[in-house]
């Protein structure tokens, strides 16, 4: 967003006027890519098995992607890329689909869902609950792939522009958005992403080759594997988690009811559809909670629009309508800054970073030019997705809620076993895996301390960037910090820094943060 | 979610010196991290700042990390607040204890022996566990993931004890 704002109105007019034939034929370009009978299959495939582990209580997608990370590792980059982001959209449905029927979020994005699906559910409504939130993200769905198609051009060829000071400020002034956006405590968030820089930097530095931080440890000389952290840091915390809440897992009894919403329930849910999806597309181009926040702000306003406030938490379909329309909404955008400027804006596009470059992609702005089958074929296979986990979920809803009723005692010990299986496949060593074990214990000690792991996992994923450019930008301009300064692109990112930092501290700022993330009542 | 330690209903007046037990714990935490990250590049150059060198960002970073958990402890002097979380011990011991058996067992033993005893040990993080239950579950998902993974797939995990392979 405050990217496209340095834009320029003149860019902004050019690009509309000369790029629409453009964009329909790139879009028609990754249909081609997309829609090859592989393809086709293999993104089938991903939302099923997505949607299947993501069905799972308590398992978000982060810990899905890292479990399903080695299915993908006998295919093309093309095809697994592919696959994975159906995994993605997948488990982000399938959250959705638990917090509707066990009143369970499969992770903070579906928080707000419970609230009026699982009543909407009690009422026998579940049917339309889960309908509602089908379309409205495959809604979503269609309207972000389009705006990241739209997007992918200006933004790549302004990343193109990047020298190391403007990557630099760039990044700090992502962090920072990821720490205002966080929940909690804004000391706490700064202190953990320093924390997760600090992880970025074990391993062999890559400008002398000199070993960091291994306190002689030789498995560690290539650094920690993303997905390792991420395995032990969401995964086996989760399920730490799951463990020791006593929540009751009530699956819902009885009737699901008609899955296609009534003409009336699809009359009220318009509104908040379109409404979802919008809020949803922006908040999911900011760095760190953006996409969390999407479903709560979507929920507030509908609350607010709202002719009768009451009906909300008792079962109101617009309740379930806006909030999904923007989590998938947010879920699709937050790819844009990953794959235009290589900077991932959460913890999932940050472990995607990850895959991406077990399968020898660099993420950035080369990959357009580069690999332009890679780039429009995967956006185009987000659309073919949408409409895929349309027609996979609605008919397979009777599937899942036999699979729900599978208790926690059994489901723990299978989800532990496939992790395991997932992170020894990624270097074919035992070794992974007790790290993953350390990190698990480092992941449950941070949340008794009350720090989040999301902001870890992505300062550890950014810091190794920072710290490359900063170097960079340091040797070119002998030493001067001036030069994040002198260079009017660096110093805007700077300045909205400092307008963020300021802005933070003020008291009223800060009160209306902290309501934001007030679990809605 | 929360499970929060009997101390904290305790009248502020009665808690002493700590005020909130819940920021010391994060501060010492903090300081414990930047203790061990600054140990660790303590032999790395600086270097200057027109040729940053490999212990720059890790032993500054490390120092602003030391830095945080000081002003956590110093305002957990200050400031009332949450009292320490509890530490459950049984889903840590058995769900981390098994990924540290499977990571020590599958190469030497294969999938079908590491797979079935990290499930079963795993399983003992539930009170609730049935032992025969268990038992069979273990072996037809170990079996399956086998099928699924080794055959299907094609991952070269092993699959049976000191690269045994029949098929």
């Amino acid at each position: 967003m405050i990217v496209a704002a340095t834009l320029g109105v003149s860019d902004l007019v050019g690009f509309l006027g000369a790029h629409v034939a453009d964009l329909t034929h790139n879009l028609a370009f990754g249909m081609d890519v997309a829609l090859s009978f592989k393809n086709l299959g293999l993104c089938f495939l991903g939302c099923l098995i997505g949607t299947l582990i993501g069905v799972l209580p308590g398992i978000g997608p982060v810990a899905t992607l890292t479990m399903l990370l080695p299915i993908t590792f006998g295919l093309d980059p093309v095809g697994a890329l592919i696959m994975l982001a159906g995994i993605y959209y997948g488990a982000q449905y399938g959250g959705s689909t638990t917090a509707i029927l066990v009143n369970i979020p499969g992770e903070v994005t579906s928080v707000v869902t419970t609230l009026d699906g699982y009543q909407m559910a009690r009422q026998g409504r579940a049917g339309a609950a889960l309908g509602i939130a089908a379309i409205g993200s495959f809604f979503a769905g269609c309207v972000s792939t389009v705006i990241i198609a739209a997007l992918a051009l200006p933004l790549t060829n302004m990343a193109l522009k990047f020298g190391p000071a403007e990557y630099f400020s760039l990044i700090v002034l992502g962090l920072l958005f990821a720490v205002v956006l966080a929940r909690g405590s804004v000391m706490k968030a700064v202190a953990i992403i320093l924390v997760g820089v600090l992880l970025s930097t074990v391993g062999t530095d890559l400008e002398s080759t000199q070993l960091r931080l291994t306190f002689g440890w030789l498995q560690i000389a290539d650094g920690f594997d993303v997905a390792v952290l991420a395995m032990g840091t969401f995964g086996v915390t989760e399920i730490l988690r799951n463990l020791e809440s006593v929540q009751s897992r009530g699956v819902v009894e009885g009737a699901i009811g008609r899955l296609l919403p009534n003409r009336g329930e699809i009359r009220q849910s318009t509104g908040p559809i379109v409404r979802g999806t919008l809020l949803g597309s922006v908040l999911g181009l900011l760095p760190g909670n953006g996409a969390v926040l999407g479903p709560f702000a979507s929920y507030t306003l509908e609350k607010k629009l709202a002719k009768d406030p009451s009906r909300f938490g008792n079962g109101a379909i617009e309740g379930v309508a806006g909030p999904e329309s923007a989590n998938n909404a947010g879920a699709q955008t937050a790819f844009i800054p990953l794959l235009t400027l290589g900077i991932p804006p959460n913890a999932v596009m940050a472990l995607m970073v990850g895959a991406m470059t077990l399968h020898g992609i660099q993420p950035g702005p080369d990959i357009i030019n580069k690999q332009p089958d890679l780039f429009w074929g995967m956006i185009a296979s987000m659309w073919i997705g949408n409409v895929m986990l349309l027609i996979i979920n609605l008919p397979l809803i009777g599937l899942w809620v036999r699979f729900l009723k599978v208790p926690y005692r059994l489901m723990f010990p299978l989800i532990v076993l496939l992790c395991c299986i997932g992170i020894y496949s990624i270097k074919n060593s035992g070794v992974e895996v007790y790290m993953t074990a350390g990190f698990g214990l480092f992941g449950y000690a941070l949340i008794k301390f009350g720090f989040e792991p999301a902001p870890l996992l992505l300062g550890f994923v950014l810091g190794e960037l920072m710290e490359e450019k900063l170097r960079q930008a340091l040797v070119l301009s002998r030493g001067s910090f001036l030069t994040f300064l002198e260079r009017p692109l660096s110093a805007t990112f700077v300045v909205l820094a400092l307008v963020l930092v300021i802005a933070a501290t003020l008291p009223a700022m800060r009160k209306s943060r902290d309501e934001v993330f007030q679990e809605p009542d | 979610m929360t499970l929060q330690a009997p101390g904290d209903g305790t009248p502020p007046a009665e808690r002493g010196l700590v005020r909130s037990p819940h920021d010391l714990a994060g501060g010492l935490f903090l300081i414990a991290v930047a203790i061990l990250g600054f140990a660790g590049g303590f032999d790395l150059s600086m270097g200057s700042l027109s040729e940053v060198g490999p212990g720059m960002l890790p032993k500054g970073v490390a120092a602003l990390v030391g830095l945080f958990g000081i002003v956590l402890v110093a305002r957990s002097m200050l400031f009332f607040g949450p009292g320490l979380e509890r530490w459950a011990w049984r889903g840590p011991v058995f769900v981390l204890g098994s990924f540290v058996l499977f990571g020590l067992t599958i190469d030497p033993l294969g999938l079908a022996c590491a797979g079935t005893l990290a499930v079963i040990f795993a399983s003992l993080a539930d009170p609730d566990t049935r032992p025969l239950e268990i038992i069979v579950f273990a072996i037809v998902i170990t079996a399956v993931s086998i099928v699924l993974f080794k055959y299907l797939l094609g991952l070269p995990i092993p699959v049976f004890p000191f690269g045994y392979d029949p098929f």
